[in-house]
């Protein structure tokens, strides 16, 4: 009992590292009043960059190109979305589909249109040392590979640069008004730039992650969903770093809760869990958006 | 002597699309000065200033600070500099505290207390009181314009551009701003202002610069000149005749609350169990200190605000002007037509007959004199002046006329023209029959157009004899 419970805290850790990078970029761009469709196609990308970068053999050089490879993405988006000031929703979706066929093209293209089995490295756990004894909560979060570690500092870090820096006071002011922040000498299309490329980078490492960490292998279509999970714990987080940490924990769980019932033996179609985080983020979109946080209020607007 | 002036505009031209705004405009400012900046609407007062902020580039001409030509491509170089600007419509981020807003540009660590307490020492420096902590969407007019004078002193301005200061302010505040701006320029800064009133360019103002069409017409000391010769420079010509109201006969009561209580957007009391009532025919004009519940009276009266307790009686058919008429009464990127068919958009159904909104625009346009290039362009492209003209248009020309009117500062940001044109459709809108309940901060408007005056004091309603002393009085309280 202990263990499935232990073993499904762990899976959703797991599962929800992915998910929390992508998101917590994603926290920054739209912060900045940028909503960015394309983090999708950033996370394949990602993924796919991992794989290339991977192939010698080296991890960092996997997570590097990975970064890379959103952050390009991320600079496609921004150079229609802010720069030529094009409707965010539809360059974000051209984006995504652009990165879709790509990564198919070049994946075929690359690695025969079998996708013959590949060898790469992947990231084991990294235990922590005294902090896994802890009980429950030691292996469940301290028994990670590295890229959970790196969300647990991103979060706080994001929270203290938005809310104790200049920096973030400019960012926020953007999303809000970017005409108030023109006028106290903030370069408003800029801060949009430098939180799209950042934001593109985590969701490159979110890709990499997926291959590096979990999958160990790249799949055409292998975000399947999760830049628009990352959307929607966006909301759920209500644009706040810590809220979307504990956010993407949710769906995380959401999305282990088929190991557990399967480890329990109780008899419930899969198909039903997998489709449960699809849910949460439905609801999580009508129910909690715009009750008591509201969304920057020049978020989508084109400056 | 160019390089004696704190900011010299000399010969600026600018243009947009095919409207040309500024043709040969000069503008120059001492240090050590108020410098008081005139024109009518579309003189353009607001597009030089925009210049001399960094907002918008000159199509020809020299911009010199302290001495020195420069090139001010960004408001950020324009602070650079020692220039601060406090807009006709606030720049504050409304969902952040005063105190976030005044940081905003800075670099580096953003530490809340020191914010705050930066806050609070500006403001106390130049003599008003500011919460560091209250939201900025949530301030009174007033208080954001604090918030803005705080936020450019904050910079180190050292000229500071205020467009229509006193528009918005009851006359104490105005008073204590004017008062303010003074010290400022005794300590050797620099003030500009535009104020559309006449007395007070005059007598708070050491120069006076007028526009007209684009161009300087009149630049002048202001002891050197007085208001007969600034209204000449400004108008061309001899200023229109004022207003005076008629006796009349109210009719029906159309309008009557009972006890009623109001809360404000914060869950706040503003109105204490009000009592009053307005009848057809009669302009009821409203006067009290920022913040006394008549904004929250005004709301309710015109529907917008549900009472929490108290009975209130209005028609269904009200017509509305509210403060903030960018914020409240358009929509700025619509068109014209777009607009005016927003009046009683809530309740109407089916097929929108554009072509009789279409039909009834242009002649609200020609009617009211409102000046457009064409029916298509977007509200934002109206000066304020004709935005404001526009909605009076819409809420008075409804079908049918309304049958009570609430106007919130309706005149705010207006000219000459403009001024005496809102109030002749305001009486003529009370000599049709409606019932009209105007507030105005300006105290002396509401004494030149209303019939009978209610004054709210602390939540409650009181009625006042038309006598400015005993208004006054009322307004603070002591009966």
């Amino acid at each position: 009992m202990t263990g499935a419970l232990t073993g499904f805290l762990e899976a959703s850790v797991r599962t929800a590292t992915p998910l929390a990078l992508a998101a917590l970029g994603e926290v920054m761009v739209e912060r900045a009043g940028v909503i960015n469709i394309g983090l999708e196609g950033i996370i394949l990308a990602g993924a796919f960059g991992a794989l290339v970068g991977a192939g010698g053999g080296s991890l960092v050089s996997g997570f590097c190109v990975g970064a890379v490879s959103g952050l390009c993405i991320a600079a496609l988006f921004a150079l229609f979305a802010v720069t030529m000031r094009a409707d965010q929703i539809i360059t974000g979706t051209a984006v995504n589909l652009l990165a879709l066929g790509l990564t198919g093209a070049l994946y075929r293209g690359l690695y025969g249109a079998t996708g013959a089995a590949l060898t790469i490295p992947t990231t084991g756990s990294l235990p922590l040392p005294l902090l896994t004894r802890v009980p429950v909560l030691g292996p469940v979060l301290f028994d990670q590979p590295a890229p959970t570690y790196f969300v647990y500092a991103a979060a706080p870090v994001l929270w203290w640069w938005l809310y104790r820096t200049h920096w973030g006071l400019a960012v926020r002011a953007v999303g809000e008004r970017p005409e108030s922040a023109r006028v106290a000498g903030i370069a408003a299309r800029r801060w949009r730039w430098v939180t799209l490329l950042l934001g593109g980078a985590m969701g490159g490492i979110a890709g990499a992650t997926l291959v590096l960490s979990q999958a160990g292998t790249f799949a055409e279509g292998i975000s399947a969903g999760r830049g628009f999970i990352a959307i929607a714990i966006v909301v759920l987080g209500g644009w706040n770093p810590i809220g979307v940490l504990i956010a993407s924990l949710l769906f995380g769980a959401a999305s282990a809760l088929q190991y557990l019932f399967q480890a329990m033996g109780w008899n419930v179609p899969y198909q039903l869990f997998l489709a449960l985080p699809y849910v949460l983020t439905l609801l999580a979109l009508a129910g909690f958006a715009g009750r008591r946080i509201q969304a920057p209020a020049a978020l989508g607007r084109a400056i | 002597m160019t390089g004696g002036y704190a900011l010299a505009l000399e010969h600026i031209a600018r243009r947009f699309g095919r409207v040309q705004a500024l043709h040969d405009a000069s503008l120059l400012v001492r240090p050590g000065t108020v410098h008081a900046l005139r024109g009518e609407n579309g003189a353009g007062k607001t597009t030089l200033l925009r210049i001399a902020f960094g907002l918008l580039r000159p199509d020809a001409g020299v911009v010199q600070v302290a001495g020195h030509p420069v090139i001010l491509a960004s408001p950020a170089d324009a602070m650079r500099l020692g220039i601060g600007m406090v807009h006709q419509h606030f720049s504050a981020v409304p969902t952040m505290t005063v105190a976030e807003n005044v940081a905003l540009g800075n670099h580096g660590l953003y530490r809340a207390m020191e914010a705050r307490s930066r806050v609070t020492e500006i403001a106390e420096r130049v003599g008003f009181t500011l919460d560091p902590d209250a939201r900025a969407g949530d301030l009174s007019i007033a208080a954001q314009q604090r918030l803005e004078i705080v936020k450019a002193l904050a910079r180190g301005a050292r000229t500071l551009i205020l467009d229509e200061p006193t528009a918005v302010l009851p006359p104490l505040d105005a008073n204590e701003l004017l008062a303010v701006l003074r010290h400022f320029a005794d300590e050797g800064g620099a003030v500009v202002l535009i104020t559309h009133k006449l007395p007070e360019a005059l007598s708070a103002a050491d120069d006076v610069t007028v526009l007209r069409r684009g161009r300087t017409v009149l630049a002048a000391q202001a002891s050197a000149t007085d208001v007969e010769a600034l209204a000449r420079a400004m108008i061309g010509g001899a200023p229109p005749p004022t207003l005076r109201p008629r006796p009349n006969l109210p009719g029906d009561v159309v309008l009557s609350a009972h006890e009623l209580v109001l809360r404000d957007s914060r869950g706040a009391a503003r109105v204490k169990g009000a009592t009053l009532q307005v009848r057809e025919r009669e302009i009821v004009g409203l006067a009290g200190v920022d913040g006394a519940g008549q904004h929250e009276l005004l709301l309710a009266l015109a529907g917008r605000l549900a009472p929490i307790s108290g009975t209130l009686h209005a028609p269904a058919a009200v017509g509305f002007v509210p403060e903030d008429r960018q914020r409240d009464a358009l929509v700025l990127d619509f068109s014209l037509v777009e607009n005016v068919a927003l009046r009683g958009a809530g309740r109407a159904w089916g097929r929108l007959p554009w072509r009789s909104i279409r039909a009834r625009t242009a002649a609200l346009l020609e009617h009211y004199d409102i000046r457009v290039p064409q029916l298509d362009v977007p509200a934002a492209a109206l000066s304020g002046g004709n935005q404001q003209k526009l909605i009076l248009a819409r809420e008075l020309d409804g079908d049918p006329p309304p049958t009570a009117l609430i106007v919130e500062n309706p005149t705010r940001g207006l000219d000459i023209a403009g001024t005496a044109s809102v109030h002749e459709r305001l009486v003529a809108a009370r000599d049709a029959g409606a019932a009209v309940v105007m507030y105005s901060s300006d105290l002396d408007e509401v004494l030149a157009i209303a019939d009978r005056l209610i004054v709210m004091f602390d939540g409650l309603a009181h009625d006042v004899p038309l006598d400015r002393g005993a208004v006054g009085r009322a307004m603070l309280g002591l009966t």
